[in-house]
């Protein structure tokens, strides 16, 4: 069977998520949809907020309404009911509210296009989802308004669709190594259960920098984020140190003061992937130094979508593109979205 | 006397003080109706007695019904959680076609009234799907349970009571059963809305003969494409386009495809579309056609429904109407259960009388820190009743009582006391000294004299006055001589009326009750000194309180108003020097 009836059987839902704006996530959920026809998956379709206009709101470029088919789910605000083009019946009406009407879970009986939008609280996103399933979907796809690489964070979503492209540079390698470093980064490895992954659970509740003895105990210091206090950090780490657990952003700053022999004997633990900002290249002199990580849940990455083309009007040669991509990331299956 | 809409038996301050505005407040309305019904409320007057008897029975069946019939509750109040007020979708239903949206929220409410015929009428279950058909914390047990008659635990009901099933008829639903079975052609009963196929054949034919064209267009597209992948090995996207970079070494070759147009280009690669053939357009063209009719009969199928909403508009906004009376039942039904409230005996004559009554508003706050209420018994009839007694001693609680007793009866609400005993009152009114008076600017005598205005002037026969401590804050001398005057003035009038006061002497008149707050007069000194010499300041006030007696008993009009003034400001610490020397003073 096809690519979506292999998702399927996997995953119950998949955020598509941008690498950057324009890297191509409506042409890729409309690519999916496609397949989806094509394969006889019935499709739930909801967003992290409007999406589906003509005309993308902030940056003015193109952005096509999604093709949807018969017996697949969509979320509708109230007031694009009447704009859609497509057959819809009201299966239900939801308490989240958009900016453009309470969401209304629709059923479409006559394909056609749609205007589709979501709740903008995790939350409820998750509670709608579980809906659109018990109203008998087999796989529901979850579409960013905008560049939500920074907040994908795990728990909306069972695994993500990766979409990237030509946006990102106008070298393709560049955009080949960009996307192996997230690819990279968000599969970091989770921590393996036993004491001291409990040691952290347990205690991680007032987000706080927390240092993991080799005997389980904790010691927290009164730093909300590393951000600037590497050295504080550094002198906190003593020979019992095991584990130390970073709740914010990891940048650069957090571990650059650390000494090399410390570096060596502690493992950093984050909360999740999505707190990492460090680029490809210092991630790896980190590691080569001896860097350890791990985080409490990582991203699973259910596909990888390109798209040679960016706005910019500059477009790389598509099968280049695809063949180097899958060379970088030879487990995940790409896609080029263009083809 | 005014009558009719603008009729008042209360103002802003006394519903406030008195507690009726925190009663309503604590109410668990689920229904836009029954929150609506309940800003609406009116109070039963005098010469309605047999109305308010009526509203309290039905309470009282309500209570019942909510004892011996847990699960139907829950299920009547899970549907009126998804309640929308469609008022004004119904009301416009008559001027305007409505949109597919608010046709489905007409069907929505349509089937919360037919599950609630179920459940009230019926005392069945139903088979009613909530909106929320998929909330994680419903119980695997609830399902099973629905398809059958709801068997009720029995032991809920106590030994002698009736058994009531059913809610009181006033609340029961009219039938709307045949608009439900026009907006639901397929007589599923699924909470769902769309224009169906089978509200008109003519849209039905419609929509198959579209379906065909499209499927026809779709076949030509893909038979061209397998050619296209036969013949040149070019293999189209499911779009029926292809993204080809200059790079290609067949680029040339696709390119000059006949089949094929060009749709966009850029430096690196050129987008090819299927071109469309003849028989294509001509499909595509047919089945644009078909479109405008489609709408124009969906168009008319909405009219049409539209119209018949229209028609049973009154019937509907009735039902909505009777929707939320029973919300608001059961919310005062569940409000009695959970504060443990008693039906309150409506009488004829004007009296006010309870026993062991409780001031809710101040239990939930001492409830709140594991302690229980004092109760109150008090029996007050026209003329003038004196509460004197010690500080601390719980007399502003006491007339709060007074007035939240008798304001709740006539709302319709059952009371907070083992026993009621009420005569409907004409007027009510509180006189007390509040923050919101110096906020207004106004000094705590100048607001007390324009309350005290108000009630002279709005007072009538059968009116309810309780004042705390009127003009304590002035000189003993006027304020004695304005007290007495006032008890003289309402001591004539057909009012009952309570005041507290500190001013010995207007206790001494001959016609007045005396009320009196046992406070510490037989209390353990011994016993409460050793325990305050040990606490801290913040102590000492809820060490006296446990102390205090606030039970209120008849004095004759000779006993002296007690003075625990200066033993309870020693007990709370204030420096000896100061108490002796106002012993000295008393002397």
């Amino acid at each position: 069977m096809g690519l979506l009836h292999d998702l399927s059987t996997k995953y119950k839902t998949l955020s598509i998520v941008g690498m950057a704006k324009n890297a191509g996530k409506t042409t890729a959920l409309n690519y999916l949809i496609e397949e989806a026809i094509d394969e006889g998956i019935t499709l739930g379709i909801t967003s992290t907020g409007r999406d589906g206009e003509t005309q993308d709101l902030v940056t003015g470029t193109e952005k096509p309404r999604v093709y949807m088919e018969e017996g697949m789910l969509a979320a509708v605000p109230s007031l694009l009911y009447d704009l859609a083009d497509a057959g819809l019946e009201v299966l239900k009406k939801t308490k989240y509210s958009t900016a453009i009407g309470e969401l209304l879970i629709c059923r479409v009986r006559d394909a056609g296009y749609v205007q589709i939008a979501g709740p903008v609280i995790n939350a409820e996103q998750k509670l709608l989802c579980q809906d659109m399933l018990a109203l008998g979907c087999e796989l529901i796809l979850i579409d960013g308004a905008i560049d939500r690489k920074t907040i994908a964070s795990p728990d909306t979503s069972d695994a993500i669709i990766l979409s990237t492209g030509a946006v990102l540079s106008r070298k393709m390698n560049k955009v080949v190594e960009e996307t192996a470093h997230i690819v990279n980064l968000y599969r970091t490895p989770q921590m393996e259960d036993g004491i001291y992954r409990e040691a952290i659970t347990q205690n991680n509740f007032d987000d706080k920098i927390m240092l993991v003895n080799a005997d389980g105990s904790v010691r927290k210091l009164d730093l909300v984020t590393g951000l600037g206090a590497a050295k504080e950090l550094n002198g906190a780490i003593d020979e019992d140190t095991r584990y130390i657990y970073i709740p914010g952003a990891f940048t650069n700053s957090v571990i650059s003061d650390i000494s090399l022999r410390n570096l060596k004997q502690v493992q950093f633990v984050l909360k999740d992937p999505t707190k990492i900002f460090v680029n490809a290249m210092d991630w790896g002199i980190f590691r080569k130094k001896g860097f350890r990580v791990s985080v409490l849940k990582n991203i699973e990455i259910a596909a990888i979508t390109v798209n040679p083309w960016a706005p910019a009007g500059y477009t790389f040669d598509n099968r280049l593109l695809l063949s180097e991509m899958q060379k970088a990331i030879p487990d995940i299956p790409i896609i080029d979205v263009r083809m | 006397m005014i009558q009719g809409k603008n009729r008042r038996l209360a103002n802003v301050k006394t519903r406030r003080e008195t507690g009726l505005d925190y009663v309503m407040f604590s109410l668990d309305l689920n229904t836009p109706f029954g929150k609506k019904q309940l800003k609406e409320v009116r109070p039963y007057y005098p010469g309605e007695e047999a109305e308010l008897r009526d509203e309290l029975d039905r309470v009282e069946q309500m209570i019942a019904f909510v004892k011996q019939n847990q699960i139907l509750t829950d299920k009547i109040q899970e549907v009126f959680m998804e309640v929308k007020d469609a008022t004004l979708t119904i009301e416009r239903s008559g001027a305007v076609t409505l949109s597919t949206v608010e046709l489905f929220e007409i069907k929505s409410l349509l089937l919360q009234m037919r599950q609630l015929r179920k459940l009230t009428m019926e005392h069945e279950i139903g088979d009613y799907q909530g909106a929320h058909c998929c909330c994680a914390a419903e119980p695997s047990a609830d399902s099973t349970a629905s398809e059958a008659r709801a068997e009720d635990v029995p032991a809920a009901r106590a030994e002698g009571e009736a058994a009531v099933d059913t809610v009181p008829r006033e609340y029961f639903l009219a039938d709307t059963e045949d608009l439900l079975d026009e907006l639901d052609p397929r007589r599923d009963r699924m909470n769902t809305f769309y224009i169906y196929n089978e509200f008109s054949p003519k849209l039905d034919a419609y929509r198959t003969k579209k379906k065909e064209y499209e499927q026809q267009i779709r076949r030509e597209q893909k038979q061209a494409r397998e050619e296209l992948r036969k013949k040149y090995g070019v293999q189209l996207t499911p779009k029926f386009d292809i993204v080809v970079a200059k790079s290609h070494p067949d680029f040339e070759m696709i390119q000059s495809l006949e089949e094929l147009e060009m749709t966009d280009q850029d430096y690196m690669s050129v987008t090819l579309q299927l071109k469309p053939t003849e028989k294509i357009y001509e499909f595509v063209q047919a089945a644009e056609e078909l479109n405008a009719e489609i709408e124009q009969e969906e168009e008319r199928v909405r009219e049409l429904l539209s119209r018949k909403i229209a028609e049973k508009e009154a019937v509907l906004l009735e039902n909505c109407e009777k929707m939320g009376a029973l919300d608001l039942a059961l919310a005062r039904a569940i409000y009695a259960m959970k504060h443990d409230l008693t039906k309150p005996e409506i009488v004829e004559e004007h009296v006010i009388s309870f026993e062991d009554g409780r001031n809710l508003q101040v239990e939930d706050i001492i409830r709140e820190k594991g302690k229980t209420f004092c109760p109150i018994s008090l029996s007050l009839a026209d003329g003038v009743t004196m509460i004197t007694g010690a500080n601390m001693g719980g007399k502003t609680i006491s007339l709060k009582l007074a007035g939240q007793i008798p304001i709740l009866a006539q709302y319709g609400f059952f009371v907070p006391a083992k026993h009621a005993k009420i005569g409907l009152s004409n007027y009510m009114q509180i006189l007390i000294g509040d923050s919101q008076s110096v906020e207004r600017g106004l000094s705590s005598f100048g607001s007390e004299m324009e309350e005290l205005k108000e009630i002279l002037d709005k007072g009538q026969e059968r009116s309810l006055i309780l004042i705390d401590e009127i003009a304590s804050g002035t000189n003993p001398t006027e304020g004695t001589a304005l007290t007495k005057s006032l008890v003289d003035y309402l001591i004539e009038k057909p009012y009952i009326s309570l005041i507290t006061t500190h001013f010995e002497s207007v206790t001494e008149r001959k016609d007045i009750v005396n009320m009196q707050v046992r406070g510490l007069a037989d209390c353990n000194f011994t016993l409460l000194n050793r325990e305050i010499q040990h606490a801290n300041r913040r102590d000492r006030i809820n060490i006296i309180s446990k102390y205090m007696d606030y039970r209120l008993y008849r004095v004759d009009s000779e006993a002296q108003v007690p003075k625990e003034a200066l033993s309870i400001a020693a007990m709370l610490g204030i420096n000896k020097e100061i108490i002796e020397g106002a012993k000295k003073y008393m002397k």
